[in-house]
């Protein structure tokens, strides 16, 4: 291991926070969630009246989605108004032609193996960013707007289903839009894949500590190895 | 029958006493969620306001929303509801025929002309001109936008008006579209069901004979009063479903002690009907209440939803029947195989590097 030569303090505690808060509340709704769909447990013996085998699960569900909800809109504050330079959405625009220009390209590059270097963020890379964006903020959106208008069913013209039941008809009715929520959750997995083995292989071959940087908060660079 | 009487006259001249009469508006003022104070104006519209001229279409559909409005089952109430109903045109019902009735349903667009209610059983077929469904010498596409142009609002009877039911399911060769799907520029109640309830059938008529206007509406357009809580909500299984007791199979011991059919596939946390409140064949049960799942049958695309059996529904993708737990697992195997592969290539890569790096030192 190369000598360190810069100490850079990266994510700070509330994006750590958020990191962990968020990565305990998808497990669970995945694990919750599955479990709704297909409750596996054998039945308990005696009456119903004593048991609330299938109503703690879904309890859970929405424990977890409602910190998950307020998780996510303290980090959409935190990138608005936390004035911390690597939380920002301020370099992400997507809809900008020049945004999709050279950094970009030679991230994606990298990534297809068509360059040898690799270039190095101190925050999140383009693809990084736009992963980011797909399925975490339009993921968690969409997760969390199909779960409010199914959370508002059972009490028609309350809070939730006043303000997101429009999701129902505009999925076609409640079946499809439990279908797709349903399969929305598979986007988790997906995600944790890519995620876990991008930041492993970063660390690996940029030797920046980049998995150790959401516990600890600090990447580091480090000097080109002695071989 | 003269189209002009009131209900209260006619529930006279059959010898309906006016106690019977003003517990048939109360019953009714139940049925469509309205508070006591409201029974008056029941009373009142039933006893002064001319009843409502209704025609009566059928295009491509089973005619079991026409029996089950004709089952309604206190016979002292709602059958008279459905002698009472100024039912003017209806080719099932009618006792004329050809063109005879045809002529009718041009007297009646003409005389009520803005006032009369186009009741629609069925769907019209749109492929190809609309031959799939020809009823007396036109297109059934035809002669619904000629009825419609006329009424004062349309009720779609039955998921195949609403929604389009099993015509319009996949692959949908004739067509098939709902209602709401070819007239744009009418109210329209949905009432969807296969069939819908029958008091739940007499209760939209009797609200919009009583007040004039459509009864409240939800997003699907769908009466509020009938469509706005979900078979579950209201299931007596529901104590099972908490506590987490469901009936693994049809013929198992849990089917006897009449545990939640969610396993089995009910669709009943899905779907918006009264089933589980009003019942079926006045109050006898409901298929719940039979032991049978709900299958959603007033939902739309009911029939793309299947199995009826599974909770999960089976959807074509890369052209075979799955389900979203197995596009799931593919997805995520592809995600870690790509992953597996990236890692591959890093692999030699960095042990070509680190190679060239030794060489050149
Ligand atoms: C990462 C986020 C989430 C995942 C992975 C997830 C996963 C799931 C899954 C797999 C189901 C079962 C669907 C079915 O087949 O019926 C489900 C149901 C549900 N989820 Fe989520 N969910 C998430 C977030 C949320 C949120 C934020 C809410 C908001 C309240 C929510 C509310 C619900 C509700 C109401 C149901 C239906 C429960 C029932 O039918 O009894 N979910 N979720
Ligand atoms: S039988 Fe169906 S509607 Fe009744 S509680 Fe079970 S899942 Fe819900
Ligand atoms: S229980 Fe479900 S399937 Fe059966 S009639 Fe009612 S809505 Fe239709």
């Amino acid at each position: 291991m190369g000598r360190i030569i810069e100490e850079i303090y990266v994510w700070r505690l509330p994006v750590r926070l958020y990191h962990w808060i968020n990565a305990l509340c998808m497990v669970t709704l995945f694990v919750t969630g599955m479990y709704i769909a297909a409750p596996l447990l054998s039945p308990p013996l005696g009456e119903a009246v004593w048991y609330k085998g299938m109503a703690w699960w879904r309890y859970m569900h929405f424990v977890f989605a409602f910190i998950f909800i307020a998780n996510f809109l303290f980090r959409l504050y935190w990138a608005l108004f936390g004035g911390d330079k690597y939380a920002r959405f301020g370099g992400f625009r997507p809809w900008s032609p020049s945004w999709w220009g050279t950094p970009f390209k030679e991230q994606v590059a990298a990534y297809l193996f068509l360059r040898s270097d690799e270039p190095n963020y101190v925050g999140h890379n383009p693809v990084a960013a736009l992963a980011h964006f797909l399925f975490i903020f339009c993921g968690s959106t969409f997760m969390i707007f199909s779960g409010l208008a199914m959370y508002g069913e059972n009490n028609p013209a309350g809070f939730s289903e006043t303000l997101f039941g429009w999701m129902i008809p505009l999925f076609g009715g409640s079946y499809t839009l439990h279908f797709i929520h349903h399969l929305g959750a598979w986007m988790l997995p997906i995600y944790v894949i890519m995620h876990l083995y991008a930041v492993v292989r970063h660390d690996v071959v940029d030797r920046t500590s980049v998995t150790s940087s959401i516990i600890t908060g600090y990447k580091h660079k480090v000097e080109e190895e002695p071989v | 029958m003269q189209s002009n009487q009131t209900f209260a006259d006619v529930f006279r001249a059959r010898g309906v006493s006016r106690r019977d009469f003003l517990k048939f508006c109360s019953l009714t003022s139940v049925y469509l969620g309205l508070s006591p104070s409201m029974v008056p104006n029941i009373v009142q519209a039933m006893e002064n306001k001319p009843r409502t001229p209704v025609i009566w279409l059928h295009g491509l559909e089973c005619t079991c929303c026409s029996e089950s409005f004709i089952r309604s089952s206190h016979p002292s109430i709602e059958d008279l509801l459905f002698n009472m109903i100024s039912l003017d045109y209806d080719d099932l019902l009618s006792a004329a025929a050809g063109h005879q009735l045809e002529d009718q349903r041009r007297k009646i667009m003409k005389e009520y002309k803005g006032k009369y209610i186009l009741a629609v059983e069925g769907n019209a077929s749109t492929k190809d001109d609309g031959v799939y469904c020809m009823v007396g010498g036109d297109s059934f596409l035809n002669t619904l936008k000629e009825t419609a142009a006329d009424a004062a609002a349309i009720i779609a009877w039955g998921s195949c008006a609403s929604f389009g039911c099993v015509q319009n399911a996949d692959p949908n060769p004739t067509g098939a579209a709902p209602v709401s799907d070819i007239i744009k520029n009418k109210p329209i109640v949905k009432v969807p069901g296969c069939p819908p309830i029958s008091e739940v059938m007499t209760g939209v008529i009797t609200h919009f004979h009583t007040f004039g206007t459509l009864p409240d509406l939800d997003r699907l357009g769908r009466p509020k009063a009938f469509y706005n809580t979900r078979i579950h909500d209201k299931c007596y299984r529901r104590a099972f479903f908490d506590a987490g007791m469901f009936v693994p199979s049809f013929d198992d011991e849990a089917t006897r002690k009449g545990w939640c059919l969610y396993k089995m596939g009910c669709k009943g946390p899905t779907t918006y009907n009264s089933c589980s409140k009003i019942q079926w064949n006045g109050g006898t049960s409901f298929p719940i209440g039979s032991g049978h799942p709900c299958i959603g049958c007033s939902e739309p695309h009911f029939w793309d939803r299947g199995p009826f059996y599974q909770r999960l529904a089976e959807v074509p993708f890369l052209g075979s029947d799955s389900n979203a737990d197995k596009i799931g697992v593919i997805a995520v195997g592809a995600a870690a195989a790509g992953a597996a592969a990236h890692a591959a290539v890093t692999a030699v890569k960095k042990a070509k590097a680190d190679k060239d790096n030794t060489d050149k030192a």
